[in-house]
Parts: structure tokens; sequence; C-alpha cells
């Protein structure tokens, strides 16, 4: 009886339930969670954790479409705020004793309230791929932002609609009144969400969603109806992107148009996209370096969002993997044990880049400031020197350095393609040489 | 008596003023193995869209089993038991010989829209898919990428997922097109092995496979059916001859 064939996890004809291996990742992954609270302690590096773990969610949601459907969304912000929007008004009943709802149980509301309009706007928006799936998400997007000014009574009109988490129901003795329960919360919901995710897409109607994606004629042909193949993955996606509006609702207590609107639907296309469609991690990353370059490089310079433009027209030209195709591209060397030639290339190529950059950076800033700060005001501090911005010297010293630094990228870029070639070739034997 | 597994009644089917198919009558028994051919421009791939449900036809009907599909949606045409292939290739490029092959499984074995089965962990389908494999003798490349197979493995890859399905009306269109003598050998003994005991509609335009392969023979000119009957009796038939089959035999000489 104690022989190893007999144990619980893999009696019978099947396989273990989870095999350890590709458990491994995602207990690691909660550990590093439930563990980050313990180095970063203070309440703004919670709030920035609890915002990442929401955008991560929101991004796997959107990938659920994008990356496994191959539906490009421009209004997918909607099912986030209404779930949002629901849950606002659930925990106001809440507050006033009109229901009885433990907090911790509130986002598969949210997640229902999603699901419940995607599966209204599906029903129409996904008959076609492509262009048409992306106006409707266009058009209904708009609509909605649009309603949430008009349906004051739902959407609370320009000053939105905000709560208080902390009246509902004490649950194991936890309010939520502090941030690090809600980071629980937030991320235990994460971790169940993201799972979920993942399993769907190794589900028969995950694996025909790719089918669809790639060759829906051929799909069709299989039995398979392209379009409620795409509406189910889209009710899902609706559903996951709920549950983000509810942990938002929870972690900010208000919520307003701007969380139906086209920016918050553009923004979740950017971060999907710049982490790598292709991937299930890409929107994981996507969100982390996204919600990092929010809140930190905004601390620094107002002009954050031109630099994530840029960042992510340079990612669409260059890298349409995503930072995550970008690692992806060293596991051919990695295997080949070629790895080691492209750290010579890159570090040489390291100081040059990092000096355009922060020179490029301080073309852009000088600029800003002379043009927007005000009269008067021509003394400004950048990288802990204090110039005047209106004088020419500072700004030709900038374009001085960011030039002398791309004529040096310049000339190192034929060495680090060869070494990028020599890394991803292998020739007959070369391993056995010493 | 059943019924034919394929019957066309007065099918026609016209894009703007272009009457394509004016009107073809044929019954396709089951068990047959059946041809269509005809020149270049006749219809054939017109004629294998109408059936399969690609199209929807301008007049007349289609029945399956003695049941009108006419108007159907090919998901529907397949869930009752049609399966087809492609003149191009038409297969998941980006996935693996393995998933395709499963992706042509899925919804017969009754997984259909299903997100509560993980898929790597249903024996039963991956058991089949690789018996399939074994059929199509691609086993050696399961877990290679679709898209990096040779032209004559797409090919009989994309046979493989036709099959999957257990479909017992099978529709092949110009399976051998573009491939050498000694794989169009090869694609034509695949054919009649997995398509034992099938209905088998074929459209091709190598006359060796077609006279080797086929119980009976269509042939279709100008969206009209001149002839139905035995290879012998066709090849042997002056309308044909005069219409078509007398220069295509002298090409295939």
């Amino acid at each position: 009886m104690s022989t190893a064939t007999d144990s619980p996890l893999t009696a019978g004809t099947r396989a273990p339930l989870i095999p350890l291996a590709s458990a491994m990742p995602w207990i690691i992954a909660s550990v590093f969670l439930l563990a980050l609270p313990v180095f970063f302690p203070s309440g703004s590096a919670l709030t920035i954790m609890n915002q990442m773990a929401i955008t991560i969610i929101f991004a796997l949601a959107y990938n659920m479409l994008l990356g496994q459907g191959g539906m490009l969304s421009f209004g997918h912000a909607v099912y986030m705020g209404l779930g949002g929007f629901f849950c606002m008004h659930l925990l106001n009943r809440v507050e006033y004793n009109e229901l009885y709802l433990p907090l911790p149980l509130l986002p598969i509301f949210g997640g229902l309230f999603g699901l419940f309009f995607a599966i209204i706007i599906g029903s129409f928006s996904t008959r076609r791929a492509g262009t048409v799936f992306a106006m409707i998400s266009l058009g209904v997007g708009e609509l909605i932002a649009a309603c949430s000014i008009i349906i004051v009574a739902f959407f609370g009109g320009e000053e939105g609609v905000s709560g208080d988490r902390t009246m509902g129901p004490e649950v194991f003795g936890f309010d939520f009144a502090s941030q690090q329960e809600v980071y629980y919360l937030t991320v235990i919901w994460l971790v169940i969400s993201a799972l979920a995710m993942f399993l769907f897409s190794r589900t028969p109607i995950g694996r025909i969603t790719n089918a669809v994606r790639d060759n829906e004629e051929r799909a069709e042909f299989l039995g398979y109806s392209q379009r409620n193949v795409r509406w189910i993955s889209f009710c899902a996606s609706g559903f996951f992107a709920g549950i983000a509006g509810a942990l938002f609702a929870i972690n900010f207590e208000i919520l307003t148009e701007e969380n139906l609107n086209l920016a918050t639907s553009g923004s979740i296309l950017l971060i999907t996209f710049l982490g790598g469609v292709g991937f299930f991690i890409g929107p994981v990353i996507g969100a982390i370096v996204f919600t990092l370059l929010q809140t930190v490089l905004s601390l620094y310079t107002e002009i954050w969002q031109l630099y994530v433009g840029i960042l992510f027209v340079l990612m669409v030209m260059f890298f349409p993997g995503g930072l995550t195709g970008l690692i992806a591209m060293h596991l051919v060397p990695w295997r080949l044990g070629k790895i080691g030639l492209l750290l010579k290339p890159y570090g040489q190529m390291l100081l040059p880049a990092l000096a355009f950059v922060f020179s490029a950076a301080a073309v852009m800033e000088i600029l800003f400031h002379a043009r927007h700060a005000g009269t008067g005001e021509e003394e400004m501090s950048l990288y802990g020197m204090t110039f005047n911005s209106h004088s020419l010297t500072p700004m030709i010293i900038a374009l001085a350095v960011a030039f002398a630094s791309l004529m040096v990228i310049k000339r190192l870029a034929p060495s680090l393609k060869d070494a990028w070639d020599e890394a991803n070739h292998m020739r007959a034997g070369e391993r056995d040489e010493p | 008596m059943s019924p034919p597994a394929i019957e066309l009644r007065a099918l026609k089917k016209s894009f703007g003023l272009a009457e394509i198919i004016r009107g073809v009558d044929v019954a396709i028994p089951k068990g047959e193995r059946h041809a269509i051919i005809g020149p270049n421009g006749a219809g054939k791939s017109t004629l294998f869209n109408l059936i399969t449900g690609k199209y929807m036809p301008t007049g007349g009907q289609v029945l399956l089993h003695g049941k009108d599909v006419s108007g159907m949606k090919p998901f529907e045409i397949n869930r009752m038991g049609l399966s087809r292939s492609f003149q191009i290739t038409n297969i998941f490029p980006k996935m693996t010989v393995f998933e395709n092959i499963r992706c042509g499984l899925l919804w017969t074995m009754g997984y259909r829209y299903s997100f509560w089965h993980l898929v790597n962990r249903q024996r039963d389908v991956s058991a089949r898919a690789d018996e399939i494999l074994d059929q199509i003798n691609l086993s050696a490349r399961r877990d290679d990428i679709a898209g990096v197979l040779t032209y004559a493995e797409q090919r009989a890859l994309e046979i493989g997922i036709t099959i999957a399905g257990g479909a017992d009306i099978i529709m092949l269109d110009e399976p051998t097109a573009g491939m050498s003598h000694s794989e169009t050998d090869y694609i034509v003994d695949l054919i009649r092995t997995v398509t034992e005991g099938k209905t088998l509609v074929i459209v091709e335009h190598d006359m060796g496979v077609v006279f080797d392969l086929a119980d009976r023979i269509s042939v279709l000119v100008y969206g009209e059916m001149i002839a139905t009957d035995t290879p012998a009796n066709v090849r042997a038939s002056a309308k044909v001859q005069e219409a078509y089959l007398g220069t295509a035999l002298e090409e295939d000489a």
C-alpha cells in the first residue's frame, strides 16, 4: 500500500494533479509576493505594489484577448471600470447595513458584473475579429465613457463614486483599514486570478482560441464556431477585468470616469504590448515595468509619459516580442552555452547607451523647462546640477554628449551584431572544443 | 435504402452576374470514392465550398445523409460528419504537429468549448492524436512547429487534421497539388488507408491519381456536370473526350 504509485496524488491511471515542476514557479511567486511587505513595509511602497498587482490582473485579462485570441480591443477599461463601479456601490450598501458581504469576497461580484457586460457586448462585437472587433470595442468604450457623465446615479458624474472599505464585517479580525491587509487581499486575488487565467489557456477552449487566432477558417471546418470561441474568451477576459476593477475599488475607494475612458484602455494595450503579447508572463512584466515608470519616473520628471511613449514606439519597431521577447531572445545563446560571448559587447555598450539616454533626456528636460516654467524661473536643476535653462551652454553640452555617445554606439554596433550572430550559431563540433 | 452521403439537387451559384455553378445534380452513395475533375475554372473548388458551407448556394440544395444543409455554417456541417481539406495548405502553422491534430479531435471527442478540462491531462485525446500521427507517418515530427514541416509533410498533416475528427465524409481539395511523383504516390496511399470505409470526395488534376483512386468520376465543365460514371465509362465517353479528357490525358501522358 505504501508504494509510490499508491500515493493519493498519483493514484489511478491519471497523472499527478499538478506536477511539481509546473507548480514550482507558482509556489515561488506566491511566497515572494507574501514576503514582499517584509522588505518594503512603507505605505507608499505598498500602494505601488497594490497598484502593480491590480494592473497585472488587468493586463493578463487583456492578453486573453490580444495575445491568446488575436482580438485588439481599444475599450477594455469598460469591464474593469464597470466591475469597479458596481463594487463601489456594493461597498456603500454594506456600509449602510443593507447587505452582508465580507470584503475579501467582493472581487467575485466585480468579476460577475464584468462578465455580465462582456456577455452582452461580446454577443455582437466578437462576430468578426480584426478591424471590425477593434472598431466596435472603440465605439463601446467611448459610449460607456460618455454614459458615465450622463447616468449620474450609477457613475456619480464628474466626482465619481467613493466609499469606505472598512465598514463591512470583520473577517478573522481584519477590518482592512491598513494598507498591508489590503495588500494581502489583493495579492491572494492576484495569484488566484493569474492561476485561473493560466489554466484557462490550457483548456480545450483556450487551445481552440489560439487556433481561431491563427486560422479561423480551419477552426470552423473542425466544428468550432469562431464567433462562439471568441465570445467565450471575451467573457472570461471581462470576468477577470471585473476582478481587477473590484480590487481597484477596494484599494482606492473611488472610481471616476477615468477608470472607463479610452486613455485607460489605451494604456492597458501599451502595458500588455510592452511586456510581450506572445508570452503568458509578458503582461506581468509589462505591468511591473509600467507601474514603476509611472510611479517612480513621475517623481523625477513631468514628461514621464513622453519617455514611456518613446519606449513603446522603440519596442514596437525593434522588439515586437516585448520585454519578455527580448529576454526570450537570449535563450538560444544560453542553451548553446554562449551567453558569455555577449557579456563583453553588452558591457562596452552600457556606458555609451546610458550616456545617450541621459543626455537625450537632458535635451528634452531643458527644452521643457525653458518653454513651460513660469516667467522669471530660469533656473533648473538636473542630475544634481543647477543651471539656467535659457542659456545655450547646457543645451550645447547635452547635445554634444548625445551626439558623441551616439557615434560610439554606432561604432560598437557591428561588433555587437557579430557577437550576437556568433552566440546564436552552433557549428558542428563546437561544443567539444576546450 | 439509406440516403446518399451527399446529394446535390439543381445546385446553383452566381457571383454577381457570373454564373459559376449552373445546376448540378449528383448523388454520392455512402462509402464511395468519388472524384470531381474538370478544366481550370470549371467551378470545382466553388462546388466544394458550396457543399462544405463556405459559400451560400444561389439556388438548389445540398443534402447530407438526406438532410438539407444548404445555407448552414461550416462548423454546423462539420458537426454532421463532413470534414474537408484545402487546396492551399490550411493548418495551424504556429502550433506543433501534435497540437494541430488535437485541434481536429477536441470537438468530436466531446470537449467542445470546455473550460473545465486541462487538455494535456486528457489521455484519450493524446492517445488518439498519437494514433493519427502514426497513421500519417508524422510521429517523428510530433513536437515540431507545423510551419517548419516540408510541403509534403504539411499536406499529410492537413489530411491528418481532416480525418482526425472521425468524420464519415472526407472531402479533399487537390491533395497532391504541387507534389513530386514519389510524394504523390505516398499521399495517395495515405488517402487510401485513412479513408477506408468512408465516403471520399476528391478534386484532383492528376489523372493518374483520379483513375487509380476513384470508384466513380464526375466531370464538371463550365459549371455543369457533363458526366458521372465509372472511370472506364468516363474514359470511353465521347462527350468527356471532347470537352476535357482528351486534352487532359494527352497532357498527362
